[in-house]
């Protein structure tokens, strides 16, 4: 056994089993042990990893002479071998199926939608049409953070997400709300640092005013389910939701200055 | 040494396609041009002639009149003798060349109205943009002169209007902002061809007494879709209605017409 | 002349717009005259795709030709100050290349020029007008860089002594000079695609807009500063495959020692070009969103951000590969095999770095999966996607990267200065430090707002540059004087390595076609950025699927002609080398360190 953990080939096998183990079941079921939310790694990301651990693994096992040599001693007794004539036959036999099972099981009409990415943050328009009014976006600040007391927008806007936004958006403002469930893409989970914080005020105005149908085509290939609240709330009722957001959630947006480093994604 | 060129050329290959096939396997997203007519001053005649052909019979809402024969002019084919637009339209006015009058006759419809036609045409600058109107006057004139429309006239147009030359002309905005019912009937020129009461044409199907006959759910349809489905006795005229309502009213709009003529009993 | 004749045409053009109120007919004949072809056609690629072959390719070349010269004068110039004849032969071999190299850039650039005026002659026409002198200019200074490069190829031996080859040294710099301006005024016309002055409007007349504004645009440093350390790292990356395909094919000891060190020194020179370049890329990315916001987004966030990871998964090639060929080196440097149990550790490092730098934010899932996930949000893995986590695992790539090769320096040395212990315990300090400031900026950028986060990447390169450059000076004194544990034995290196060599230069050439379309990409349906509009059928900028295959074909073009380029080389070569007997490079003193020192 100590031998076997020593050699390069069997030290290989062991690290892609390992690794497959640690990224198909660890992430998963790791993280909750210690209180963190995780989920299943989906299988493009697991097969991006897998990849890299197979090149790394490629790296090791040939960057010094004697470890290459071992490494390939036992594939090239697998192959001249003659004792090991029916492993050879097994194999000849077992890697053309899988091949050939992979493939089929590629091609194989299913009823599975096809993967799709939708760009949650798509890039904004320089300038939209709200209600017959121009607005342009670029630079636009909260004009109600200027203006009156935060409390009273926050109202406002406490009032505004309760009436709309809380079927789909939720209490807690986590994305799940009752309707939730139904919605593919579901509704943005506000708590998460990876929404409302990474973005302005105003980019966050265009997505409530022109909601799913306003989307770019990257933000396909589902339309999100959002209505255009320009046609239910005012300008002002839209702002003072915003501010609602931010304020009820802890995060402050982003600022223009900043913004000139990459979108996150 | 060629087993080694081999090797080489194979090497280079294989990753050159790994490359290739790592970048197919993600989602393929386009950027999107956008659809709407930003002519910049080189814009050449054909393209003018083939968006205005598209909004003559589409978007632009002309053949609800125009070509029926009754209600206004024919315009493509012959008008008392006198040939096509094209033929006749620089022999309207004295002074105004054909281009002139054409734009005129858009934009201030009621200074010259054919003799044995009411005046009921709209002010088109409601609902096309500067770049509309001309590649309509553009496909008008193609039809049997010379196209003199140039993307000169477009600029000059939208920099009488203040608009930014080159920036992109809002999309035609709803003809009102008002949430009264009849309002709304008359301004978005449903009167000229329905018959409400005393008031309107008689192309289309009399809505005086529509809800009678017809539900919510089959006006909303009707009014999005006219061509989805034609009233009996009506299909002469089939096809006549815009199909652009869905861009003219804001949604808040529509509802208050479908309410008040699913009331119409 | 040409301008004349275009003034009169406007002037032609606005009288008749005065005369098209009275008389259609007479508007209508100059509308006729004046109207222009807009767009050619090419046989099955179309327009664009003759277009993109053309300028990648010729691109590809004329980076080869402008990065190659760089090093070859400071080869020679080592050569002359280090009395080490292997720099001399070293830079006239890169030379040799570079002649014949030279040719097939011209070549490209015709047909470029060519393809340009018959497929795209409305948008032609703009930039000619605008253009026009530094045009002329260009064609100028394409003269007197051949020329420049004539004298400097062809005198080498005629100048090789004593003053006449410090002025021939002075030639190869003169050469470089030329090369670099010829680039500025070429990219002057294409970043003015991108970024043109705010003033000019689609209504402005070309012939308006003043030259030096269209030139000194908002992209323009950014890019050529990018371009030149590019130019450096291809050049030097395809120095590099030149040198492992010699070495594959060498028939005598002499010719691996001299292949393999040859490789060695481009790999050397493009890596150490490649840490700067993100720098580089950054100031430029910078501008792009100075200039305009949605045009940045655009590139980082908008349809193109996929773009991104194929990116990291290039550039953690370009890592991986990097680093392995060193490994494999230091086999053939006696002494280090002290240092190999290590080398593991470092490619732990790596691996785990390029999965969290290519692990993308948001994921391409199932429906389950996304229901699982509760969006395209990953809750676990969704930290990894962000910024920090990916600036923090590109610094310590870099760092492993930089450790890998001090190694590799120190392999065959054993220091005598008396603090060689301090020092080095000074060094591990440094890189312990370095390390830990990169995390903790990382993990801490988690808990600040995007504006402050955004500052921290500064501190985290800061501190790798930091390192670098300390622990690199410190090493020099550690090392000075140091005992020899044995001689590199050049040439004694395993073949694998050098396929290694083209695995790099097929990645970087890829990248390089990659940021090209990336770069070119983010004006979408613009010729010339909210001046000129493509209404070309090809207007809309293409999907990644659709680009790799044409940077894929661009990539086998350029590598199919640089073989024949190279094998050229060859032939030129043989009856030159074989005769001459010089000392094996192998049992010369052979310094160990490179031309970094």
């Amino acid at each position: 056994m100590r031998e076997l953990l020593k050699h390069p080939f069997w030290q290989a096998v062991i690290i892609v089993v390992g690794s497959f183990v640690l990224f198909e079941f660890g992430v998963a079921y790791l993280p909750p042990l210690l209180g963190m939310k995780s989920a299943p790694v989906p299988n493009s990301v697991l097969l991006q990893y897998m990849l890299t651990v197979l090149v790394g693994l490629l790296v090791y096992v040939s960057d010094n002479e004697q470890r290459w040599r071992r490494f390939k001693e036992p594939l090239h007794a697998v192959l001249v071998d003659p004792g090991k004539r029916a492993l050879r036959m097994v194999l000849l036999v077992a890697v053309p199926l899988l091949v050939g099972f992979v493939t089929y099981d590629q091609l194989r009409p299913s009823v599975e939608a096809p993967l799709g990415l939708r760009s949650i943050h798509p890039a904004p328009p320089g300038q939209i049409t709200f209600r017959g009014k121009t607005i342009v976006l670029a630079r636009l600040e909260n004009p109600l953070r200027a203006d009156g007391s935060i409390a009273e927008d926050y109202q406002v806007g406490k009032r505004v997400y309760y009436q709309n936004c809380l079927p789909c958006h939720g209490d807690p403002l986590n994305g799940r709300g009752h309707y939730a469930h139904g919605f593919n893409p579901a509704p943005l989970d506000f708590t998460d640092n990876g929404t409302i914080p990474q973005l302005t005020e105003s980019f966050v105005f265009w997505r409530v005013a022109k909601g799913g149908p306003g989307l770019p085509k990257e933000g396909t290939p589902w339309n999100s389910a959002m209505p255009a609240w320009e046609e239910f709330l005012t300008e002002e009722e839209i702002w003072s939701v915003i501010i609602f957001l931010y304020e009820q959630t802890g995060w402050t947006p982003r600022t223009w200055e900043e913004a000139a480093e990459g979108a996150e994604e | 040494m060629w087993a080694t060129n081999l090797k080489i050329v194979g090497l280079v290959v294989t990753t050159v396609l790994l490359y290739t096939l790592v970048a197919n396997m993600i989602p393929q997203l386009e950027s999107e041009v956008p659809g709407e007519l930003t002519f910049s001053g080189q814009v050449t005649t054909e393209q003018l002639v083939a968006a205005g052909e598209e909004l003559y019979q589409g978007a632009g809402g002309c053949t609800a009149c125009h070509g029926l024969g009754t209600r206004a002019p024919d315009l493509l084919t012959d008008e008392a003798g006198q040939g096509n637009v094209a033929a006749r339209c620089d022999r309207r006015v004295q002074g105004l060349a054909c281009k002139e009058y054409l734009y005129q006759s858009m934009t201030e419809p009621n200074a010259y109205v054919v003799s044995g036609y009411q005046p009921i045409m709209p002010d088109m600058r409601r609902t096309l943009s500067a770049a509309q109107i001309w590649s309509v006057i553009a496909y008008l004139q193609s039809l049997g002169g010379e196209v003199t429309v140039t993307g000169e006239d477009i600029a000059k147009t939208e920099q009488a209007q203040g608009g930014a030359p080159g920036a992109q002309t809002p999309p035609a905005g709803a003809a009102t902002a008002s949430l009264d019912p009849l309002e709304l009937l008359r301004s978005n020129q449903c009167l000229v061809c329905h018959k409400l009461g005393t008031e309107g044409g008689v192309i289309g199907p009399d809505l005086t007494a529509v809800g009678r006959r017809a539900d919510a759910e089959y006006l909303r349809r009707a009014i999005l879709e006219p061509n989805a489905d034609t009233a009996s006795g009506y299909a002469a005229v089939a096809g006549t209605m815009p199909v652009n309502f869905g861009q003219q009213l804001t949604a808040a709009q529509l509802e208050v017409l479908v309410r008040y003529l699913v009331g119409r009993k | 002349m040409r301008r004349q004749n275009r003034l009169g045409m406007g002037i032609g053009m606005g009288m008749a717009l005065v005369a098209l109120a009275f008389d259609p007919a007479l508007a209508f004949a100059q509308e006729a005259a004046g109207a222009v072809r807009e767009y050619g056609n090419f046989p099955w690629l179309g327009a664009r795709g003759a277009i993109w072959i053309a300028a990648e390719v010729h691109l590809m070349f004329a980076a080869f030709v402008l990065g190659v010269p760089i090093f070859g004068v400071v080869a020679e110039a080592i050569g002359i100050w280090s009395k080490d004849e292997r720099y001399d032969r070293l830079a006239k071999e890169f030379i040799r290349l570079l002649v014949i190299a030279y040719s097939a850039t011209a070549i490209w650039g015709a047909v470029l020029t060519f393809f340009l005026i018959t497929l795209y002659p409305r948008f032609w026409a703009h930039l000619s007008a605008v253009f026009e002198v530094s045009m002329w200019v260009y064609v100028g200074l394409f003269f007197l860089e051949s020329f420049t490069l004539y004298l400097y190829y062809y005198g080498w031996d005629h100048w090789k002594t004593g003053r006449a080859k410090l002025g021939h040294l002075w030639l190869g710099i003169l050469l470089n000079v030329w090369g670099t301006i010829v680039m500025f005024i070429a990219d002057s016309w294409l970043s003015y695609m991108m970024s043109p002055p705010t003033a000019v409007t689609p209504d402005t007349a070309p012939e308006t807009v003043r030259l030096w504004s269209a030139i000194a645009n908002a992209t323009w440093m950014p890019i050529n500063i990018h371009r030149i350390i590019a130019n450096v790292v291809f050049g030097g990356s395809v120095v590099a495959a030149y040198a492992a395909y010699r070495f594959l094919a060498a028939r005598t000891q002499e010719e691996r020692a001299h292949y393999d060190w040859m490789g060695y020194v481009g790999n050397f020179v493009a890596i150490s070009a490649l840490i700067i370049l993100p720098f580089a890329g950054y100031y430029l990315g910078r501008e792009v969103y100075e200039y305009n916001e949605p045009m940045g987004i655009t590139m980082m966030g908008g349809f193109m951000s996929w773009l991104w990871i194929i990116q990291a998964f290039l550039i953690g090639v370009l890592f991986l590969a990097g680093n392995y060929y060193l490994w494999v080196g230091m086999e053939r440097i006696p002494g280090a095999e002290r240092f190999q149990p290590y080398t593991k550790w470092l490619l732990l490092v790596l691996v785990t770095g390029v999965i969290v730098w290519a692990t993308p934010h948001t994921m391409i899932a199932s429906r389950e999966e996304l229901e699982a996930m509760g969006g395209s949000h990953h809750p676990f893995l969704g930290v990894l996607g962000v910024m920090s986590a990916k600036n923090t695992a590109v610094n310590l790539m870099i760092l492993t990267t930089f450790l890998s090769y001090l190694m590799y320096r120190r392999a065959n040395k054993r220091p005598v200065v008396a603090w060689a212990r301090t020092g080095s315990m000074v060094q591990a300090a440094i890189f312990l430090a370095a390390a830990a400031v990169v995390l903790f900026y990382g993990i801490y950028g988690y808990y600040v707002t995007a504006i402050v986060r955004i500052g921290f990447s500064v501190y985290q390169v800061l501190a790798v540059l930091t390192t670098i450059i300390s622990v690199m000076i410190l090493d020099m004194l550690v090392l000075r004087g140091a005992e020899s544990r044995g001689e590199i034995r050049w040439g004694q290196m395993p073949v694998r390595s050098q396929y290694a060599l083209f695995v790099l230069v097929v990645t970087f050439t890829w990248l390089m076609g990659l940021m090209g379309f990336a770069r070119s990409g983010i004006r979408q349906h613009w010729h010339i950025w909210e001046v000129m509009r493509d209404t070309s059928p090809w207007a809309a900028t293409p999907a990644l699927g659709y680009a790799a295959q044409m940077i894929s074909a661009c990539v086998l073009i350029f590598l199919g002609l640089i073989a024949f380029v190279f094998w050229l080389g060859g032939l030129i070569e043989k009856p030159a080398l074989l005769p001459k007997a010089t000392p094996a490079p192998a049992a010369s003193p052979v310094p160990a360190t490179m031309p970094a020192d």
